[in-house]
Parts: C-alpha cells; structure tokens; sequence
C-alpha cells in the first residue's frame, strides 16, 4: 500500500468466466495486507488506453475483497469501451502492477431491512455476489433475481451456482421476471437493491413508487459523480490561464499552479475556499450555497464544483 | 517516543494532575481568531498538523496510563457507560483493528502488532498487555471488541451508521464526556444528537456538517476541534453525575481560578470504517489550567477577548454562567490590548514560566 | 432544539398503497387533520374506547376497529404489521407517549420515519428519564418534576429520545442545592 489514498496491486491470476467476462485476481504489489471492504464496495483503476490521453480510470465492484487473499474483480468486455475493459480482456497479465484507490462504498446494505432483496442485470451481478456472501454470513432473509440473456442464463446459473439455492432465480431477459408481482409481494421492512443497465434500475424505481414503497427502501449502486468533463479557468487577477482536468478539482488545478488560496474542509462544507465568478457558468457540487447564491452564479467552491462552461473565470 | 507516563495521576477526588511544559505547548489552543462562533470546521486529518496532537492518529501523551485506569474505574462502577447496538459488531471489530494498526504504526517503540491469517497478537507495553487473540471471534478476547481495545485509547468513541440520509448514533464509550449521555443520546440522528446546541441549527451547520461527513471516505479521516471548560481536572463530568459535579461550578474565586478553571478542549476525528461502512467519532479530551496555558502570552491575550465577547446562548450552554464574569476579569491582565496573530500557533519556543 | 419533535397535521401519503391511522382516543378532531382532509382520507382507523365489551379485527378491512386500551391497540397493531407488505404507511395520533410507542413497533417492523406520520394532541404530557437513576416518571406536565425513583428535582431538557420514549431530566439544582427557577405547565 503506498498511502491512505493510492493502491499498488499485482494481477495474481486472470480466468475467463465465460466469453466476454473476465475474472481478475489482484493481490498488492508489496505483498502487504490489503485494506478491508464492505461488500458493495468499489475500487477505482487506473488503466492504460489506446487513445492519446494516456490513462483512463474505471470503476469496478470488489466481488470479494479479503486483506490477505486479495480482491477479486469480474469484469465484461463492454462493446462500446474507452479501451479499459478491452485492456483487462486482452492485455492485462500475471504480474502487472496498476494502480487504485481504496476501496469506496456507495452501495451497502441497510442495517434495519428485515429482508433484502437483490436484482442484477447482465454485469449488475457483481455486487450482488458480494451481497450474498455476507447476508449468508449472517443468516439474514434474502431473495436474488438475476436477468440474464438468454444466451447468458447458463453464465449467471454457473456464477451464483456456489450460493445457489431456492432463494436464487436466474431469469432469460427482463420479460422473464414479472417485476410488480415480485415487489408486491414483499414483506414490510424489506429493501431491494438494484444493478445493473439505467433501464433496469429505472424500471425498478419506478414500479416499486407505484406499489408505494418508500424511496429510502429502493437502492441503486451508483459510482458517484467525483470529477467531470476538464474545462479551462482563468484566474483574472493572478494573469494565469489553467485547464482543469477530468479527474482533478479546480482547488487541486489552482494550487499546482502555485497560487495561494484558503481552504479547510475540501469538501465543499465549510465555506472556507469560497471564490468570486466574473464569467462562465457554475456547476455547483457542494453543500453551503444556498439555492439563491447558486442561481446567482457569483460564488464557486472549487473544493467540489466545476463548470458548465468551457471557460471558468474567477476573481483571484 | 520520550513520552514520561505519570501513572499515579488521577481525574477525581484529589486530582493529582499536571501538564508538563511539552504538554502545554503541544496542547489543541482552539481559538484562531479573537472571537468564537459555531461554523463548520472540519478540516482533513492530516499529519503533520499544526501540533503534535495532530501528527498521528491516535494521540497518546504523558496522561496515557492514568486516563486508561480512570476508563477502567468508571467502567468497574457503571458499565452502562460502554454500549453498542447489535447491528454494530462488524464496526467494533473495525475499530479495534484501526486503533491498535494506528498505534503500532504511530508509536512502534509502545505498541507491537503482529498477525498470521486471523491469529494476532497485541502487545501494549504502557499498560503491560500481551495479548494473543483471533480476530473475529469475541470470545478469544477479555471483552468485546470495542470496549477491548477503547480501554486502551485516550478519550471517548462513537459508532456512527449511515443510513436514510444520516448518521444514527448506534454505539460508543463515553467515559469522559463534556455533559452528554451516551445511554439516552443512542439510536439517535446526527440533527437530534446535536439538538441541545443553540444557535448553530439557525446557522445550517449541522446540515452542512452532516454531508461533509457522510462523504468522509476510507483513509481519508477528518477532525475539528471543540471546546468547553471544568472546574478541576475532572475527566468525568457526564450529566448521569451532575449531582456530583455541578456543586463545583460555585467553588471559584479571584484566587484559585487559575489553577481550578480548566480549558477543555475536543480533538474530535472522523474515520471511515471498512468492513462495515460506518463513521468512527474519536473525541479526544485535553485538560490545562488557565495557568497552564497563560503562560503563552498569545494564548492568554486571545482568551480573554473570546471569552469576554462570547454568545450568551454559548455561555449559558457551555455551563460557564455562573462564573464567566470573574473569568473575564481574571483574564484581563493578559490582554494587553495589540493586534494579535491569527491561528493557534504558540509563537513562543520555549514556554515562559 | 431540533431533537424536539415538531408535528404537522396528518394528510395521507400520496404514493402509498395502503394506509392505517391508529389513536389512542376514541374521537378523531378536525385539527388533527391538514386543511383539506379528513377522517375520510384514512379507510381503515384504529381507535381506543376504553372498555373491554370490543372484538377488533386486527388484519384489515376498511372502517373503524375499536380497541379496549392503548396496550391492547399496540400487541395487535405488532401483528399486524408482521403480516403486512411494501407500501403500507402508518399514521399515530394522540398523548406523546402513545404515538411513540406505536412509531417504536413500527421500526421494530422495518418501517422507516418516511413511512409514519404522527401528531400529538391533547393536554401536553411527557415521560421524563432521570438521567440519574433511570427512572421513568410518566405523566409530566411541568417543566421541573420530582423524580420517582431518587427524590432530585429534575428539570425537562428540551431532548428527547424517540428510541427511549422519554425526554431527558436533569438535576435543577445540583450546583446550589434549593435554587429552583420558577415551575411552568407545558401547556404554557
């Protein structure tokens, strides 16, 4: 492990589950523990790309993630790819080193449900098996469907097959799981989790809205919406002109440009780091303008936001 | 690590309790401005910090050993004081692992852990433990999980679990609390927990604090600090003993407010836990007399114009009521009335006597 | 004070499937509902009358059940909500205590607070926890109260515990034995 924010790990092994999905094996290049996870984490990987930019970073849930026995990833060749799937089906072997952040969660189990209930679709699947793992760890009542293709029912029946059991039902396509019969039949107290294509999850937040589930028993796993498109950002009174990159906060972007600017939280919660518009459109992401300030579009934390614009200007 | 523990000290009764000259310069100052005011200010948990109370983890300093018999004296006599909800077993095992990880890694020449698979063994030499034990399996451990390893931690812990666009307050220690209640103060909301505080709900600190924190992620700990003050070097002012200590708020006077009217000051730290996704609330408590920390003349100038400006709501709610006038005029002769520099830093080298 | 529960008057969930409106008094006012609704909004209400010459049917059915007493509305009320499905919304009305008790089986059920509403009416009473000794003492309409368990004088903190059901009482006058501020009703 190299600090509290950045992994180096070693592929131990790659299998191929089945045509187009991959399983990898990741242990730490160091041969230290590896931090602990939740079951629905995630790590963030940096991958190299065809393309001229360089390095592209994808998102993939922990299947399994022990200290010692290392994380395991299943990965798809996704059709329409950046080159990150496409470099973990083709390219990626035993012993090479990439690197990750620390496992993050934004999809984890509720403490208080009384039932879980999981649906996955095509790669969803993923979190869902790390789900299972600890909900039959800990006995809880639980119920998976997952969708498949129908020339996938075989794959997803083979992967859930350690867990299998009445409570796991594999379906061909979205037409063979009647999604209102199931979500009404639901004791009160049950939470379901959804992942999989936006169609599906939408499908699912829909029609658990319209059987009068509350929102807050309806999960979705969901990356979450760190960095964003680069843009450019002229600092009016420093005479400095910047780009501020996909994967790099403004307030980041500012201070490799050695300027002097206040900060604290670096959250977006304080106020501290806040900085005056002169020009461009405000995409605010954080926690402490009000709904006026932000419409006003005069004030920016750069801890968090960014900009709609192609051109940010500020008035430092 | 030249730390000299004084093991005979004590926070009740006789209060056998002193600062040494690196305690008080090292020593969390909370005030960075002339005046105070809730805000939001948290900040990342990064080392080095301004003082060595931020340098590491865990902070453990010369009082390391008495505050570990006094937790253990508090716990012999009410037990109640330790409490986890069941659905919180997976973050006591976290929290038992990032201490004694932090304290290993911190203090190398104090504590020593070792593991093969889940057998691990724990060794404290301050307080004389070596402990062979599987993790995950409570039963290979004196007590539970969190309460195992928080007896060998300064300050108190909360379990935070987040849920519903919150954080539920769902277990903890709190054997050296600035007059709250664990036992009645769990399963509550982050909004509800806080309820007593004046002024800062009107502010939207707690709605601003609150998503700060539910976004604080693995290995990316934050910390702010808070403040209050005690008469006497008492660790346990927990309102189930108010009867018990509320009578020595009426004790100070023109002469022994100096040595008897303590600055109580919160290190408060933020950590993700991983196996469970839960918050981990450290609340580490600093105790120096106004003596102590007047001999910084910064430090001494700045008390006196926070004190004498403060809210009255935050007087009548940091119970100073009864004798914030007397510690106005007792402060005065410090102010000496010039610009002083804004933060916390002592700007002294070497502590004036 | 925001541990303090503020309630607002009940109007029914749009988007649920099922509602059930439980009181622990046999009338339902006019106020107890939001402008614009009424009793006729909640198709099936639990309601307690106090005598035992009753026989509730407690698993569903449009109208009115009438209980014998508070404790007898919230074991049924358990069971009922233990046969129930996604999309049930749970409304309470009544004392403080009561509504809190059926908001408790309510979360012991798996219902979340975006799932209930409650509103309490009538004369203001409170359970009071000595933060002391732990004694309840119920039925508080003063803002100080003598604690029946240990004696002290207990003021009311403005904190309560819905987990516990009960507000927070502290000693008055523990810094100076006999100072007392002046006693108020809760009404006030």
């Amino acid at each position: 492990m190299m600090d509290g924010q950045t992994l180096m790990l070693v592929v131990a092994g790659t299998t191929s589950v089945a045509p187009g999905l991959r399983r990898v094996h990741l242990l730490a290049a160091d041969g230290a523990r590896l931090p602990p996870a939740a079951a629905g984490a995630h790590i963030t990987v940096s991958l190299p790309t065809s393309s001229l930019s360089g390095r592209l970073r994808n998102s993939y849930t922990l299947v399994t993630a022990d200290p010692e026995r290392g994380y395991e990833l299943i990965v798809r060749r996704a059709d329409r790819s950046r080159g990150g799937s496409q470099h973990i089906h083709e390219a990626l072997s035993i012993g090479d080193v990439i690197e990750a952040t620390v496992p993050h969660n934004l999809f984890a189990l509720h403490s208080q449900a009384k039932k879980h209930l999981l649906i996955g679709g095509g790669i969803g699947v993923t979190p869902l098996l790390a789900f299972l793992a600890r909900l039959r760890e800990t006995k809880a009542l639980f119920e998976l469907h997952q969708i498949a293709s129908p020339a996938e029912t075989g794959v997803f029946t083979a992967l859930l097959a350690p867990a299998a059991g009445e409570r796991i039902h594999v379906h061909a396509g979205r037409a063979g799981l009647d999604l209102p019969a199931l979500l009404a039949a639901q004791p009160l107290g049950t939470h379901v989790y959804v992942c999989g294509p936006a169609g599906l999850m939408d499908g699912v937040d829909t029609c658990a809205a319209a059987l009068g589930w509350p929102a807050s028993h309806v999960h979705r796993e969901d990356f979450g919406a760190a960095g964003g498109e680069p843009f450019k950002l002229t600092l009016a009174r420093s005479g400095i002109a910047l780009d501020v990159a996909g994967d790099q906060t403004m307030l980041e972007a500012i201070e490799a440009a050695g300027v002097d600017t206040p900060s604290l939280c670096r959250g977006g919660a304080c106020g501290v780091c806040m900085l005056p518009v002169l020009d461009g459109e405000p995409e605010h992401r954080d926690h402490f303008l009000s709904p006026a300030e932000r419409a006003a579009g005069c004030h920016i934390m750069p801890c968090v936001s960014r900009s709609r614009s192609a051109t940010l200007v500020l008035d430092i | 690590m030249a730390t000299r523990f004084k093991p005979d000290e004590t926070f009740r009764d006789d209060f056998r309790y002193a600062n040494s000259d690196d305690a008080i310069m090292r020593f969390p100052f909370p005030f960075g401005e002339d005046g105070y005011m809730y805000g939001v200010n948290i900040e990342p948990h990064t080392r080095p910090g301004s003082t060595g109370a931020f340098a590491v983890a865990f902070d453990v300093d010369e009082h390391y050993v008495a505050e570990c018999a006094e937790r253990a004296t508090v716990l012999a006599l009410e037990p109640g004081r330790c409490l986890v909800l069941p659905h919180m077993r997976e973050a006591e095992w976290d929290t038992l692992e990032l201490i004694m990880e932090s304290l290993a890694a911190d203090y190398p020449d104090q504590f020593t852990l070792e593991r093969s698979g889940d057998v691990w063994t724990w060794t404290n030499r301050p307080l004389n433990i070596h402990q062979t034990f599987r993790f995950g399996d409570a039963t290979t451990l004196l007590h539970p999980p969190f309460e195992y390893i928080t007896r060998q931690a300064q300050g108190d812990f909360t379990l935070q679990d987040q849920r519903d666009g919150t954080l539920y307050i769902d277990g903890g220690i709190a054997t050296v609390p600035a007059d709250w209640s664990l036992a009645f103060d769990v399963g509550m909301t982050f909004h509800e927990w806080h309820g007593p505080v004046p002024l800062a709900h009107q502010a939207g600190v707690f709605d601003r604090a609150l998503q700060y924190l539910m976004r604080v992620r693995y290995g990316h700990p934050a910390r702010r600090l808070n403040w209050t003050m005690t008469i006497n070097p008492r660790l346990d002012t927990s309102p189930e003993n108010y009867p018990l200590w509320g009578p020595d708020r009426t004790i100070l006077d023109a002469e022994n407010i100096a040595t008897r009217l303590f600055l109580r000051v919160e290190l408060q730290t933020f950590y993700r836990l991983p196996r469970s996704n839960a918050l981990l609330f450290g609340i580490r408590t600093y105790l120096a007399s106004l003596a102590d920390l007047t001999r910084v003349p910064k430090w001494g100038c700045r008390l006196h114009r926070v004190m004498r400006d403060l809210h009255p709501d935050i007087i009548g709610y940091k119970g100073l009521s009864r004798y914030h006038e007397l510690l106005v005029a007792y402060l005065a002769q410090f102010d000496d009335g010039t610009t002083t520099t804004a933060g916390t830093d002592p700007e002294v080298a070497v502590l004036p006597s | 004070m925001t541990s303090q529960p503020r309630y607002a008057q009940l109007a029914p969930f749009a988007s649920a499937r099922a509602h059930l409106l439980v009181s622990d008094h046999p009338h339902l006012a006019d106020l107890v509902f939001a402008p614009g609704h009424g009793v006729a909004d909640f198709a099936e209400r639990w309601i307690v009358v106090s005598h035992a010459l009753v026989m509730p049917k407690p698993f569903g059915g449009p109208g009115e059940q009438q209980f014998r007493s508070p404790s007898h509305l919230l074991a049924l009320l358990r069971h009922r909500l233990a046969a129930e499905t996604m999309g049930l919304r749970l409304y309470a009305v009544g004392s403080e205590p009561f509504i809190w008790d059926a908001a408790r089986i309510g979360h012991e059920a798996g219902m979340g607070r975006e799932e209930m509403q409650l509103y309490a009416c009538g004369r203001p009473e409170r359970r009071v926890s000595c933060v002391h000794c732990r004694t309840v003492t119920p039925h508080v309409t003063t803002t100080l109260v003598t604690c029946d368990g240990c004696g002290v004088t207990l003021t009311v903190r403005d904190h309560f515990s819905r987990m516990h059901n009960t507000w927070m009482g502290v000693q008055c006058d523990a810094e100076v034995p006999g100072e007392l501020p002046a006693i108020e009703d809760l009404s006030a």
